[in-house]
């Protein structure tokens, strides 16, 4: 073996043991000697895996808030990489689980194969959509109504950029609000979707603009998109971005403008610039599985959507704006969840939908 | 409000400035690294170590300057491991470059699962570099061009000079010659007795720190905590910036310039609508013009006639 060859390999290596030791760190949280009469509920997370304050950690969350109230054993596994998704899915099978999750929407072939290959075993996916013409029937997709939440959060926005736009110096009477996409997926289109429905629902001439990022991690990205829009009058910054949106967020803060924050309660990104967050329910909607499962509810061979009605989307609570957004936005919010719940308002889960050419 | 003349104003340069800045730093670097010899395609990974480390510096020190030292600093030693490898071990220099990039990545997750627990984004810094954004009198006050190069933050106006002091270097100093000779004839170098490992070593050193910066202006200056994955890609635009740029200094900020100008151009286009066509086509937009530039200024811009050649001294009684 020459010595390049030699050199090359030994670096190969060295980048493999670095890649290796980050997720023997991050390590499993499986407890191998549990007892035998407990129900086992187990979970793979994705690649990111727990700590990322988001998504992996609010579906842990609800497997814990299950342990909590029925006793179940909790077994959640990390995922390494993608090609791990079907031995961990399958492993936790395997182990006696009665319920595996599979968190997140690259999972969604990995987890098809392993209920194909553990139809005594229930599985859901989080973020995942099944087939109902396809797919086993001890599977099943949990979906969000990510357009509730926007459409909640689009009322408070549509509310405060010009009607209530004394209420801070962050906001001006250009009657413009923005939105900072990442990648143009579902999810995304739907929080955009109902944001934008939202406003207009109570703001018919506000002017909402949107820029696609084409990334979740480039805050620099997200930072341009709403200084961009911002530039043009925007006084609310509504980011649908993951990380990238983290940016925009930092831009609408040192613009002196406001943002809303999305999937969890962002305010601590920026206190006095996040105004709200638009939230899905991803550890509620883990919770109400694990439940229906215990009590022989769960249906598998579709999905199940969670709404409104379940208390799995809306908006955050106001923070440090709770003292600034007035009454009459709070009330208003109060009927828009209302309307929501009684199926007065349908919020749109498309940009076709809601008639909005961004 | 509409119309493609709307778009075309101040802020729109501002922006330009602001997205070509970590371009420029890093294709600058490129150059002095390409021109001595040593093909460099890990100002990606450099950046990210050198955006992680500022970032993780400013945190703990509530200090955003020994952020930025700590990013060029971090960017400079990690760039040494590609130095040993194509100087020393006369490692393939794409296969090394590769491998950076590669390596970048584990180093930064695993530091941030060991330091924060969780991997993806930091914790925000106290303050960033952006506090210090400061006018320079008079000059500020010019129409269109005071704004946009004159009341500035920071790393950008380092851009400025580091560009100018790269051209002065390569043009006018003798270690700068020296330095060029190593990319062009590095034997003729080795016979006058000036040592093109030293050189070579020169050149990725300082490729290494200016990426660095340029990470480093990503996470405390643009922004104000680290993301994985925050380059998204300018270590790359960076090498196309300098290819297209002709492996000069100058060249290499006019092309970060556009580049960047592609990229707040298109994020306005959208703002605007001024065409109504799906987000994809504009989001591409400026890759595309990264792709035209390259292949069409690629056969009048000429590489170093020693870049990516190994060099290596015979050893007496070898």
């Amino acid at each position: 073996m020459s010595k390049v060859t030699k050199i090359t390999v030994v670096m190969l290596v060295i980048s493999m043991v670095f890649a290796g030791l980050v997720f023997a760190n991050g390590g499993s949280e499986a407890a191998p000697a549990a007892e035998k009469s407990k129900v086992i509920i187990g979970m793979a997370t994705d690649v990111g895996g727990l700590g990322d304050k988001s998504f992996n950690d609010g579906s842990y969350q609800g497997l814990l808030d299950a342990k909590a109230d029925f006793g179940i054993d909790a077994r959640v596994v990390e995922s390494k990489q993608q090609t791990d998704y079907v031995p961990n899915l399958s492993g936790l099978a395997e182990d006696g689980a009665q319920v595996v999750f599979a968190v997140g929407f690259l999972m969604g072939d990995a987890l098809i194969e392993a209920a194909e290959n553990h139809p005594d075993t229930s599985f859901a996916g989080i973020d995942i959509f099944v087939d109902p013409s396809k797919a086993p029937k001890n599977v099943e997709g949990l979906l969000f109504k990510e357009q509730e939440s926007g459409y909640v959060a689009g009322v408070v926005a549509g509310l405060l950029t010009k009607q209530y736009a004394s209420a801070s110096d962050r906001l001006n009477d250009d009657n413009v609000v923005g939105m900072v996409l990442g990648m143009d997926i579902p999810p995304v289109e739907r929080y955009q979707a109902g944001f934008y429905a939202g406003v207009k629902s109570v703001n018919p001439d506000c002017k909402v603009l949107s820029v696609v990022t084409g990334t979740f991690t480039d805050q620099a990205k997200g930072k341009e998109a709403a200084l961009a829009m911002i530039e043009q009058g925007a006084d609310i910054i509504f980011q649908i971005a993951g990380l990238t949106g983290l940016g925009a967020i930092n831009a609408a803060n040192e613009a002196g403008v406001a943002a809303i924050g999305v999937d969890v309660d962002q305010s601590a990104v920026a206190p006095d610039a996040v105004i709200t967050s638009a939230v899905k329910g991803i550890t509620r909607a883990v919770y109400l599985t694990i439940k229906a499962d215990l009590e022989g509810t769960f249906e598998g061979g579709g999905n199940k959507v969670f709404g409104i009605n379940e208390d799995t989307t809306g908006i955050s609570s106001f923070n440090k704006w709770d003292s600034i957004v007035p009454g009459d936005v709070k009330a208003a919010v109060q009927k828009a969840i209302d309307d929501l719940k009684s199926g007065k308002v349908v919020a749109p889960a498309s940009r076709k939908e809601a008639g909005y050419e961004g | 409000m509409s119309g493609i003349a709307s778009i075309l104003n101040t802020d729109l340069l501002v922006a330009t400035i602001r997205l070509s800045t970590p371009i420029t730093l890093a294709a600058i670097g490129a150059t002095i690294c390409e021109r001595s010899g040593i093909v460099n395609i890990a100002m990606e990974g450099i950046m990210i170590i050198g955006a992680f480390f500022a970032a993780v510096a400013a945190l703990f020190t509530g200090n955003p300057w020994i952020g930025l030292l700590a990013g060029v600093v971090a960017g400079g030693i990690f760039s040494l491991i590609h130095a040993v490898a194509t100087i020393t071990f006369h490692l393939d220099h794409v296969v090394s470059g590769a491998v950076m990039n590669i390596l970048s990545f584990g180093i930064v997750r695993y530091l941030m699962v060991m330091i924060f627990g969780h991997p993806g984004t930091t914790d925000a810094i106290p303050v960033g570099l952006k506090a210090y954004q400061f006018a320079i009198p008079g000059l500020s006050k010019i129409p269109v061009l005071g704004p946009v190069f004159f009341n500035q933050t920071p790393i950008v106006y380092m851009s400025f000079v580091l560009v100018v002091l790269t051209l002065i270097f390569l043009k006018k100093t003798k270690t700068g010659l020296h330095l060029r000779a190593a990319g062009e004839h590095p034997l003729a170098l080795e016979t006058i007795g000036v040592s093109v490992y030293k050189m070579r070593y020169l050149g990725v050193f300082v490729s290494g720190l200016l990426s660095g910066l340029a990470g480093a202006y990503l996470s405390i200056e643009n922004s104000v905590s680290f993301t994985e994955g925050m380059a998204n890609g300018r270590g790359f635009i960076a090498l196309a910036a300098m290819i297209s740029g002709g492996w000069t200094a100058i060249g290499s900020f006019v092309a970060a310039l556009f580049f960047g100008f592609a990229d707040a151009f298109q994020v306005r286009m959208q703002v605007f609508k001024v065409l109504n066509i799906p987000s994809e086509i504009f989001i591409i937009f400026p890759y595309v013009a990264t792709v035209l530039a390259v292949a069409g200024l690629v056969k009048k811009s000429r590489p170093p006639k020693a870049d990516g050649v190994d060099f290596m001294i015979e050893k007496e009684g070898a």
